[in-house]
This record gives C-alpha cells, sequence and structure tokens, in this order.
C-alpha cells in the first residue's frame, strides 16, 4: 500500500511497471501460512431432533438414524442431544455461537410433517463457523420407510460436508450360517448399510457364497452348492427369479460383474485347472482370460472397467495380479506377504483392498495403485471378503468375535470401526451394493 | 621566500626592472663620464671622481700621469727659450765689446791681425756656424723632442685612446658582463620568478586540488558516514526485521497449528487440491475477514478451509504491533493435504 502511494507520485507513464512492481512484491511480501495437516478426530456435527408435526411410526427417530449413520462413516462425530444447548428446527432459532462455543461445525436442523401416509422432512445444514446454511432440502417418503429418508438425508449431509456421495442408501448383501440341531442353515440376506431391514433372499442347506451386485443394484450373482456342486446364479431381486448360470463341471465360483452388468467375470476348472473366465450372460458363452498351470482366481474389473484384477499363486502363494486387459501378461502387485488374497478395487481406482496375512493373522489391507505403497487397516485376526462402498469411503469386511463371525465397516483408510449388529450365528461374505439413484 | 613571493605579486611592479634600469642606466653613465672623462682629460686634469663611478674610475690609476706630463712641457721650452735668448743677448753684447775692443786692437794692429781676424772671422764663422748647427741641432733637438713629445703625446693619446678603448671596452665588456650578469641575473630572477610562479601556481595548484582532493575526501568521508549510517540503520532495520520474522514465525506455527486441528478435510480431498484464503485480522487476532482468492475447484474442499479458519476464535497474534501489522493484519492460508487418512 504504501509503495502504491509512493509509486503514484511518478509520471503516469511509470505508474503501471510501478503497480506491476508494487503487486509482485507485496505478493512476495505476505506471508503464507501453508495448512498440510487435518485434525485427526472426526468433523464434530450437530444433529439436532427434527421438530414432529403430526404423529410419527413408531421406531427409530429420524435424527437418530442420521447420526448413526454420520458416526458410522468414521468423518463425523455427532453430538449427543443432551448436550445441546437449544434444539431449533429452524435457521431463526440457531445461534451460531452457542454451537461455536460446543465445538460444532455443522448443525442440521428440521422438521416432519406426517401427510397422509407419508412423511415430509424439511431440513437445513449449517456451517457454524461460517454461519452459512449448505443444504436446505424437503424430501419426503411413506410413514414405513422413514429409515430410507433418514439414509436420504443422511447422504445429502454427507456430501454436502465432504464434496462426496453419500453411501448410506445403498444396500448390503451377505451370507448368513445358521446350525440348529445339528444342521447348517445358510442364509442370503440384504440389509441397510447399518443392517437394518435384513431380508432373506435365499435359504439354503448348503453354502451360499461369494454375493456380488450388479451394477444396478438389481440382481446379485452367487455361489450355491444347492446342487451339490457349486454353480453360479444370478438372482433378480425384485422378483426372486434365480437363474443358473454357470454350471461347469468343477469349479464355478467367485462371479463378480462388468460395469455395463452383461457379463460375469468367473472362475472355472472346467479344463482341469483354474482359470478366469468372462462370461457373457446372454449367450453364456465363456471366454478364458488366464491361462497358467497356477489357480488364478477372484477376479475384479478395475474402476475402468479395462484391466482386471485378481489372485493367483503362480509365483508359490497366493498374490494379487493385475492384467491391463483381458488376456494381458499379468503384473504381480502385493509383495508384502506369503498370502494377499481376494482383491476388490474402489471406485475411484485409487486403492485395491484384499485379505492380508501378517503374522498368522488375516487382516485387511489395501495399496495405492500409484505409488505402490501398502497399508494395513484392520486390527482384527481373521478378516476376510472385504467389500469397499461404492463411494469409497467405507469398506466392510468380515471377521471373527468371541467365535462368531461378524461383519465391521471401517472408513475406507482405517479409521472408526463399526460392527454391525450381530444377527444369530455367523456373517460372512459381506457385499456393498451400488449407489442406486 | 612565500612572504618574498607574496611581495612581489602584492606590489605588483615587475621586480626585476628597477634594478635593471638602475643598472643599464648606471652603465651608460659610467661610459659616457668616461667618455666625457676623454675628452676633458686631455686638456688639463681628470674629473674628479664622485659618487659611485669614483670606484670605478679610480681603478684607472696609470692613465693620469701621461696626462699630467705633457701639461709641464711646454713651460720648461719657453723658460729654457728664453734663458737662450737671455744667454744669446749676453753672448752678443760681450761680443760687441769684444768686436770694439778688437776694432781697437785691429786698427792696432789691423794687418798683422787681419789674418787672424780673418782666422777669427773663420773661426767666428765657425763658431757661428757651430751655433747655427748649434741653434739648428738645439731647433732639431726641439723638434725631435717636440717630435718626441708629440709622439709621446700620440703615443700617450694612443695608449689613451687605447685605455679608453680598453677602458671602454672593458666598461663595455663590463657593462655587458653586468648587463648579461644582470640578464642573467634577470633571467634567473626571471626564471627564479617563473619557478616562483610556477610553484606559486603549482602551490595553487596543489592547493587547489588538496582543496579539491580534501573535498572528494570530505565528500568520501560523508558518503561513507552516510553508508555506515544508512548500513547501521540497515543493520538494524535488517535485526528487527530478522527479529520480526523470527516473531512472526513463532506465531506463524501457533496459527498453522491451530489451524491443522481446525481443520477437516473432506473426504473428496485430494492431494493436489489447493484452497487460497487471504484473512485479514484485528490486533486483538480476531479474525476482521477471510476471502477465498483460489478455489481448490472443491466446494467441499473450499468450505471446509473457510470454516477452519472461520473456527477460531482469536488468532495467536504477536502482541508487537509493528510485527502484526507486517505479518498478520493480512495474509495468505494455503489449504493443501499433503498426507490424507
Amino acid at each position: 500500500m504504501k509503495q502504491i502511494i509512493s509509486f503514484s507520485l511518478m509520471k503516469a507513464t511509470l505508474a503501471a511497471v510501478a503497480f506491476m512492481f508494487t503487486a509482485v512484491t507485496s505478493a512476495q511480501a505476505e506471508l503464507l501460512i501453508r495448512i498440510t495437516e487435518g485434525a485427526d478426530s472426526a468433523i464434530p456435527v450437530s444433529v439436532v431432533p427434527f421438530a414432529e408435526n403430526g404423529s410419527m411410526p413408531a421406531g427409530d427417530k429420524l435424527s437418530s438414524i442420521v447420526q448413526a449413520d454420520l458416526a458410522m462413516s468414521g468423518e463425523f462425530r455427532p453430538l449427543p442431544p443432551e448436550k445441546m444447548l437449544s434444539l431449533p428446527s429452524k435457521r431463526s432459532d440457531v445461534y451460531f455461537r452457542d454451537w461455536r462455543m460446543l465445538g460444532q461445525r455443522y448443525v442440521l436442523v428440521g422438521e416432519l410433517t406426517r401427510n397422509g401416509d407419508r412423511v415430509q422432512a424439511r431440513y437445513e445444514l449449517f456451517d457454524v463457523n461460517r454461519e452459512e446454511r449448505i443444504l436446505g432440502e424437503t424430501a419426503a417418503a411413506p410413514a414405513s420407510n422413514i429409515r430410507s429418508l433418514a439414509h436420504h438425508v443422511s447422504d445429502k449431509v454427507y456430501e454436502a460436508i465432504t464434496g462426496v456421495p453419500g453411501a448410506f442408501s445403498t444396500k448390503l448383501a451377505y451370507v448368513t450360517l445358521q446350525r440348529a440341531n445339528g444342521k447348517a442353515l445358510y442364509r442370503l440376506q440384504v440389509s441397510d448399510i447399518d443392517g437394518k431391514r435384513a431380508g432373506i433372499r435365499l435359504e439354503s442347506k448348503e453354502p451360499i457364497l461369494s454375493p456380488a451386485w450388479s451394477p444396478n443394484g438389481k440382481k446379485l450373482a452367487y455361489v450355491s452348492f444347492e446342487t451339490g456342486k457349486p454353480a453360479i446364479f444370478v438372482h433378480q431381486l425384485s422378483s426372486g427369479e434365480r437363474t443358473k448360470v454357470a454350471d461347469f463341471p468343477g469349479l464355478n465360483s467367485a462371479p463378480t460383474w462388468s460395469a455395463d452388468g452383461q457379463s460375469l467375470l468367473m472362475t472355472l476348472s472346467k479344463d482341469g485347472n483354474a482359470e478366469i473366465y468372462q462370461m457373457n450372460l446372454q449367450s453364456r458363452k465363456v471366454t478364458k482370460l488366464t491361462n497358467h498351470w497356477a489357480i488364478d482366481t477372484e477376479a475384479a474389473w478395475d474402476s475402468a472397467g479395462a484391466g482386471i484384477f485378481f489372485t493367483s499363486d503362480r509365483s508359490g502363494g497366493p498374490q494379487i495380479y493385475y492384467m491391463e486387459k483381458p488376456g494381458a501378461e499379468p503384473r504381480r502387485l502385493t509383495f508384502g506377504s506369503r498370502y494377499n488374497a481376494r482383491p476388490r478395487p474402489d471406485s475411484a481406482g485409487k486403492y485395491v483392498y484384499y485379505v492380508h496375512q501378517r503374522d498368522r493373522a488375516f487382516t485387511i489391507a489395501r495399496t495405492n495403485l500409484e505409488s505402490g505403497d501398502e497399508t494395513v487397516l484392520t486390527r482384527t485376526e481373521s478378516d476376510e471378503s472385504p467389500s469397499v462402498s461404492p463411494n469409497g469411503r467405507m469398506l466392510i469386511y468380515a471377521t471373527k468375535q468371541n467365535g462368531e463371525s461378524i461383519l465391521t465397516v471401517i472408513s475406507a483408510d482405517g479409521g472408526a470401526a463399526y460392527s454391525l449388529p450381530a444377527s444369530e450365528g455367523d456373517v460372512r461374505d459381506p457385499a456393498w451394493g451400488p449407489i442406486v439413484r | 621566500m612565500t612572504g618574498q613571493e607574496r611581495e612581489y605579486t602584492s606590489t605588483g611592479v615587475p621586480p626585476w626592472k628597477s634594478p635593471f634600469a638602475i643598472s643599464v642606466a648606471l652603465h651608460l653613465l659610467i661610459a659616457g663620464v668616461a667618455l666625457a672623462g676623454w675628452s676633458w682629460s686631455s686638456p688639463v686634469h681628470e674629473p674628479p671622481p664622485s659618487s659611485i663611478s669614483a670606484r670605478l674610475i679610480t681603478q684607472q690609476k696609470p692613465e693620469p700621469s701621461p696626462v699630467v706630463d705633457p701639461v709641464d712641457q711646454p713651460d720648461q721650452e719657453q723658460e729654457r727659450k728664453e734663458l737662450e735668448k737671455q744667454k744669446q743677448a749676453e753672448a752678443q753684447k760681450r761680443q760687441n765689446e769684444e768686436k770694439a775692443r778688437k776694432a781697437e786692437e785691429q786698427k792696432k794692429r789691423e794687418e798683422a791681425k787681419r789674418k787672424a781676424e780673418e782666422q777669427e772671422r773663420k773661426r767666428e764663422q765657425a763658431k757661428a756656424e757651430e751655433l747655427k748647427e748649434k741653434k739648428a741641432r738645439e731647433a732639431e733637438e726641439a723638434a725631435r723632442q717636440k717630435a718626441e713629445a708629440e709622439a709621446r703625446e700620440r703615443e700617450r693619446r694612443k695608449a689613451e685612446a687605447e685605455a679608453e678603448k680598453q677602458r671602454q671596452q672593458e666598461a663595455k665588456r663590463k657593462a655587458e658582463e653586468e648587463k648579461r650578469r644582470q640578464e642573467e641575473q634577470r633571467k634567473r630572477e626571471e626564471t627564479e620568478r617563473k619557478k616562483q610562479e610556477e610553484r606559486a601556481r603549482k602551490e595553487a595548484e596543489r592547493r587547489l586540488q588538496e582543496q579539491q582532493l580534501e573535498a572528494q575526501a570530505e565528500q568520501a568521508r560523508k558518503a561513507r558516514a552516510d553508508e555506515a549510517q544508512r548500513r547501521e540503520r540497515a543493520a538494524a532495520a535488517k535485526a528487527r526485521e530478522s527479529q520480526m520474522l523470527s516473531e512472526s514465525q513463532k506465531y506463524q506455527g501457533l496459527i498453522r497449528e491451530r489451524l491443522s486441528q481446525a481443520w477437516y478435510p473432506p473426504s473428496s480431498a485430494t492431494e493436489d487440491m489447493t484452497a487460497r484464503l487471504q484473512i485479514t485480522l484485528l490486533p486483538t487476532g480476531e479474525l476482521a475477514s477471510v476471502k477465498l482468492v483460489a478455489s481448490s475447484g472443491n466446494t467441499a474442499f473450499d468450505n471446509s478451509a473457510l470454516s477452519a479458519v472461520r473456527s477460531l476464535n482469536r488468532y495467536p497474534v504477536p502482541s508487537e504491533r509493528d510485527t502484526f501489522e507486517t505479518y498478520f493484519r493480512q495474509f495468505t492460508i494455503e489449504f493443501n493435504p499433503r498426507r490424507l487418512r
């Protein structure tokens, strides 16, 4: 500023130059503080219980479900309502100073209005520090479907704050095993990601393995031993219609979908050795993608739908390999231990998650595909079947707790863990469904 | 010496002129006197020596003696001639008396004596002859003496002239010598003067130069002093600046720490995202304003940065006003995650 004043005394012809000079120097002179690390803790957020107009269905309150969703993500730390100084439901009642004092960054307020058999939610999200509304919306759902409304609100809040679409409205598929009277009962179930509203889609005395969601979230492919031998089925969820697509001699296992939903990758041993094949679901024709004396299995398309991750023991033990395109020479990705298996890439193409054995413990690890850096994400010991949320921010896997298999959700970077409510018996083979628009 | 020179220069009268003029005049005078002396001296006596020239003339002592001799000579000749005349008259008288006596005797002896007379006449004749001869001799002698005197006179004159000439030559020589000496003196003086002038000029030049040098030195000293002062000030300013800088770095660190704790990078953040915010603070550390000057391209990321910046109730800022004004009144914060969870 001083420089500008002093230079303004100079001739007009020099003024432009002088100003440039000033601009440069002042830009250089000004202090710059670079922040490269954020808080390690989760974001403090307050989900204020919504005001209610009219009678609401029994059960969990919408705000409680949202609170739980946000907490489950591991990215948020909701303030318990009893600690709140006030319970505003609209902007005029929000005193930012109070929320600041409570160290809150965001406040979600709203109200529910019963409208016949539907419930309408009007809600607003405020940035406490900026004292700005960053989200305001009205949404409605059947009164019986209040959880869907709540997950929708969670998704919106999550996206408004993080810039990433929420995955709270997505579904999980998993298999439970119940033993009763010495008999095993396998159930293929589909639930909300918090484990609620679980629904049995298939029951069998024979093992059900490896459920996989179709890209549109309407079908599941899985392996069922119901015929006495492993076969791959495609199951239409809305109708319950099932189609056995692969029943070749030998092994029929590990189905995954292509991005267009028109084909499956699967492991077949019909030619003697376990190899990876691609099956066109309409023609049912299979194409052999690998050809090696070792076992190649557990294939999955990369996020771009161009290359394929798979497990192979061609180096002696199971390791993760990657083919840039079907039939290309595979490249080994994991070297950290003797056992790395069942790769699952995230949707962003940044990481691949897999089961990783170290010191006899089976954990979940991920490798940064760009840097090759491997990070172990879990501290449990018998982890298996990792599955990444469609927004890449969460990961579900099966592990053992008190001798039983349970499902645990963690943030994709290995943060806070959230165990799904234990159902009867073992729970395994979780598969995270896609975001369905 | 310089005093003398100053005198010369101060009077403004050419110092050499008067002595030289005097000298020349003197010489001319001497020459004149000598000539005059020559022309006068021949009749009677030398001019009486007077004043300064006396010294020079007294040196010509041998000259007056030839002058004095010829002066007395004509008087002696006349006396001698008169004496001769007297003698001759007396001799005549005696002759006449003798004649009368002899005539008487002659009468007595006449014939007898005629021979004797003849003889006497002859003797007389011879005596006259002798006298005549003597007279002639005397005249001759006189003439000779005269001629001699004349010759001597001539000689003397000649000598005198020669002497005069010599003297004149000498005088001339001396005059010339004097002149030369004077000239030399003049030249010496001139040279000296020139030297002096040169010296004076050089001195003046030297002084001027010295003055200039002095002035330059003074200027240089002043410049050095100014430079030193400026350096000192600059050093002080630098020290101050570095102190401020270190102070500012301390507070930068504090601010960075607080903001790091307050910043929740959203899950959509990537390492290549950078949001730049310009912050204006009050001296109390309160946030006056924040402006997003460069977006990361991700709204959630930008908002997280803005929220972090606004979340601090009070920024740690130095109490020292200058440091605050220099660094913390307005500054830029860049949010750029290096390590994402």
